[in-house]
């Protein structure tokens, strides 16, 4: 019972935490990022065992996060606010080659990420060849370059 | 699916954004004031001195605890009892019956020489050599929740010890 109540908590938990930090928080995975992860990784881990390392513990608590998993994403399937609640939604950065600076200094993006992301969608060079730029749920950033005049 | 400038099709909600971006700088707050309630005491295990740990004496001062205000399910806490001005060489400790029913005694530093348990609590018989005398108890609480245990000395006056234990 504790092992089902445990990990409900910790799924319910790191949805919310990582939802509240912001889209690119998780995405991104530099070095810093990789380390945070990890260490994230071993103290959920240890939350969710306790001392108990039987396999029954184990099975249970994988069996706990599958249905979780599975209830929300037919949560998200039948009730759209809720996907956007959980999941957030795209946002545009770049719009017709003008910078939304509001909108990036909120989301914590800044010309280097979405040139990043423009060199590695596109091998474009300069932020004018980039029409529109969006930080879609994932936290990716999408590139739709400038139509070319021929 | 509506389109951005008659030519990008998206779903973006900037309504719902601007409220993320709310929520979240709220939330920001919020968890730096954990961290900090944590970094004070308040969520148990070290902590600002009368805080998370605190000291009760008895009246007549013959009896001092000292002892952890919020506790940790399964996680060891230390409880420290001091003895002033024995007048016997087998001096008692009694906890209330929550001390048995809620916790965990690990270890009792001296181990006392003699114990009872009663539907009223626990009795604990001591060998003191010395008129000051100190026990140390290492205890693991096993219920989440608020724990509230009475502690009679050899005089039989009570220190009450009102605790958190956090899941």
């Amino acid at each position: 019972m504790d092992t089902i109540i445990k990990g409900a908590v910790i799924y319910v938990f790191l949805l919310l935490i990582f939802r509240l930090s912001g889209k690119r928080t998780m995405y991104d995975v530099t070095v810093f990022d990789f380390v945070l992860l990890l260490i994230i990784a071993e103290t959920t881990q240890q939350a969710l065992l306790g001392d108990d390392f039987s396999l029954t513990n184990g099975l249970l608590l994988i069996i706990t996060l599958i249905i979780l998993d599975i209830i929300i994403s037919l949560l998200k399937q039948k009730f759209k606010p809720i996907e956007k609640m959980v999941d957030g939604g795209p946002l545009i950065i770049m719009d017709k080659g003008q910078l939304l600076r509001d909108r990036m200094r909120k989301e914590r993006i800044d010309e280097v990420d979405i040139l990043e992301s423009a060199r590695d969608l596109h091998g474009l060079q300069r932020l004018d060849q980039i029409k529109y730029a969006i930080l879609e749920k994932n936290g990716k950033i999408t590139i739709i370059p400038e139509e070319k005049a021929s | 699916m509506r389109k951005h400038n008659g030519e990008l099709e998206i779903d973006e909600d900037l309504k719902m954004e601007r409220r993320t971006w709310t929520v979240q700088r709220v939330s920001w707050v919020i968890l730096i004031l954990i961290v900090i309630a944590a970094l004070l005491g308040f969520t148990g295990r070290g902590g600002v001195k009368g805080i998370n740990k605190l000291t009760k004496s008895t009246a007549s001062q013959a009896m001092e605890v000292e002892y952890d205000r919020f506790l940790r399910d399964e996680v060891e806490g230390e409880m420290k009892i001091t003895l002033h001005n024995l007048k016997s060489a087998n001096p008692t400790l009694f906890f209330s019956k929550e001390f048995y029913d809620k916790v965990r005694v690990e270890e009792i530093v001296p181990e006392p020489e003699h114990t009872e348990i009663s539907p009223d609590g626990i009795t604990y018989t001591f060998r003191a050599t010395k008129p000051e005398f100190i026990i140390l108890f290492y205890t693991k609480p096993l219920h989440i929740g608020p724990l509230q245990i009475t502690a009679k000395g050899p005089d039989n006056e009570a220190v009450t010890m009102s605790q958190f234990v956090y899941p």
